[in-house]
């Protein structure tokens, strides 16, 4: 009796033992942001922040396009099929649309953001990290959270809202391609029907600002795990993978709010 | 036209360089800034530090006299990296307060911390070069980043400082490129490209093969000399550290165990000095990890039943 008392009173205290961690990571990850994103950049800084919006925008366009162009192509044909039953397909244009814009573009962009610039941040700063780059930046008295991380927050932060967009461009043109093209829609509902189902605000609007949280969201996911990392092979490869799960789980879960917010009436 | 930085660093730099050419410095004596007294540049006070339930130090006290090579030694694991952080403000003591020059390292705003930390350098065990810009680039950085001089004076100051440690073909390489003992000799050019008054050097010696131990001993010494500098050189390498060291400290057990210069230390007779000096393998600092009896550990039961 007394021995289960103690038991479960121990687990209790692993409990609250991991909730005080958790609320103090999560402590660290804030003051880490508000350090890290604020203060003006300097001609340098403008520099640094070109190079990585290189490395984690302008490389990562070709997975963000390619994977839209196939996400279009798929919604135009699961769409025909279903729409074709009620004499609908007309519609096609409007679907396809809507739900890349609300939806499917700013998530699956995200997604595909974390697996292949977030977990390259990680990794990056993480290495940075073991090698002591960082120490020795602090040392020399230079800031890294300035210098490394800073212009790696901020190229986060803009490009995955453009690769977004285009995601949106390239997946409505590839259901134009297998609507129109391939199954025989006709072109001016595709487009037409889309111009006037399509509100700039309510969708195109509501859609970049969910690309603006998810870009926020999985880089500083990325930046901090990178930073805060136990510096160690093992310790990188596991921040790495916790990088791709938590910027995943945050994005599905912050859609749903988001989605509730926009258009659920909340 | 440059701010003040700039200009003491050219002018610094410039009779540097000319005491280490190697035309120069057969032909004429280098001139030897040697301070009259030993002033205090760091004071370490009453430090306790400890990561998780782990005793670190104990109540550390040490002076380090500017102007002068002061070593810090002692076995694996006794926290000596850790008493570099401690200095260099990167770790915040559990008690007690470091002073450099006076200013009382932990209690500085982090904008006062980085001004103090332009005045030293560091030389990591592994070299910690930047490893997205080349050796050039890696040298410059402190240059660029500090002071507004132009490009072509960043230039000759790169070039000066690299010549002093032997590398000035090496500039465009890579880190990737380059051996542990260049890397190294980088990462010291780095450190001093600012002119610091203090360096750090964190276990200089670890890894390197007999040449590059002889340039390394000799840089260190020479840029002590040329530049005026307070070192602060963490080792266990007890010849090499010997041969340089003004001031030598050893600590264990989390405390100072002895100080002293080399000589007075060589002829300490406690047995943790002296097992340390001399290199012997079983001592106070014990050869086995602690565990329980040999016996018991291979016969197990049967060991029990026999000395019964």
């Amino acid at each position: 009796m007394q021995s289960n008392i103690k038991y479960s009173a121990a687990r209790i205290a692993r409990l609250g033992r991991k909730g005080c961690d958790t609320m103090e990571s999560l402590g660290r990850a804030g003051i880490f942001l508000a350090q890290s994103a604020v203060g003006v950049p300097s001609r340098e800084g403008w520099s640094l922040w070109l190079r990585q919006m290189h490395f984690v925008g302008v490389l990562s366009l070709a997975i963000v396009l390619v994977s839209g162009l196939f996400i279009g192509m798929v919604l135009a044909l699961q769409g025909y099929t279903i729409l074709v039953d009620f004499g609908a397909e007309q519609a096609l244009g409007q679907m396809v649309a809507l739900s890349l814009l609300r939806e499917l573009a700013p998530v699956v962009a995200a997604l595909l953001f974390a697996g292949r610039a977030g977990s390259a941040l990680t990794a990056e700063i993480g290495l940075m990290k073991a090698t002591e780059q960082l120490t020795s930046m602090e040392m020399i008295g230079v800031d890294p959270l300035r210098r490394v991380v800073a212009p790696r927050l901020w190229a986060g932060f803009v490009s995955l809202p453009i690769l977004t967009i285009g995601f949106s461009v390239v997946g409505i043109w590839g259901g134009y391609l297998v609507g129109v093209e391939w199954l025989g829609v006709f072109e001016g509902s595709y487009w037409s029907n889309m111009q006037a189902s399509v509100s700039f605000i309510n969708d195109i609007g509501n859609g970049i600002i969910k690309s603006l949280v998810f870009a926020l969201v999985v880089t500083w996911i990325a930046v901090f795990q990178g930073y805060d990392l136990v510096p160690t092979s093992e310790g990188i490869s596991r921040a790495t993978t916790r990088t791709v799960v938590y910027s995943s789980l945050a994005v599905l879960g912050l859609d749903f709010v988001l989605t509730a917010v926009m258009f659920g009436g909340l | 036209m440059f701010d003040n930085i700039s200009k003491t660093l050219f002018f610094k730099t410039l009779r540097y360089a000319c005491n280490q050419c190697y035309v120069c410095r057969n032909k004429t004596t280098m001139k030897v800034i040697q301070p009259m007294t030993d002033v205090p540049f760091i004071e370490i006070e009453d430090l306790y530090f400890s990561r998780g339930d782990h005793e670190i130090f104990r109540g550390i006290n040490m002076t380090i006299p500017r102007g002068k090579v002061t070593a810090i030694m002692g076995p694996s694991g006794t926290g000596k990296t850790t008493l570099l952080k401690l200095i260099g403000g990167q770790l915040t003591p559990d008690r007690g307060r470091v002073r450099i020059d006076g200013q009382d390292v932990h209690r500085l705003s982090r904008k006062a911390l980085f001004t103090l930390r332009k005045r030293m350098g560091m030389l990591f065990q592994s070299g910690a070069l930047f490893s997205d810009l080349d050796v050039y680039e890696n040298v410059a950085f402190p240059l660029r980043v500090h002071t507004n001089l132009p490009d072509p004076m960043v230039r000759d100051l790169v070039m000066l400082k690299l010549q002093a440690v032997g590398l000035r073909g090496a500039r465009n390489l890579s880190p990737a490129e380059l051996s542990g003992g260049m890397a190294r000799r980088v990462a010291l050019a780095r450190a001093v490209a600012l002119d610091p008054e203090l360096i750090l050097y964190d276990e200089p010696f670890v890894g390197q093969d007999p040449i590059s131990m002889g340039v390394l001993v000799q840089l260190i010494k020479r840029l002590n000399q040329a530049l005026a500098l307070t070192s602060v050189i963490v080792s266990h390498d007890i010849k090499e550290t010997l041969s340089i060291a003004d001031y030598l400290y050893l600590i264990a057990d989390g405390q100072v165990v002895a100080y002293g210069t080399p000589h007075t230390l060589d002829a300490n007779q406690d047995p943790r000095v002296s097992q340390f000096i001399h290199g012997e393998p079983d001592g106070p600092v014990p050869f086995h990890y602690p565990a329980e009896t040999f016996y018991r550990d291979i016969l197990g039961q049967a060991s029990a039943v026999k000395a019964r």
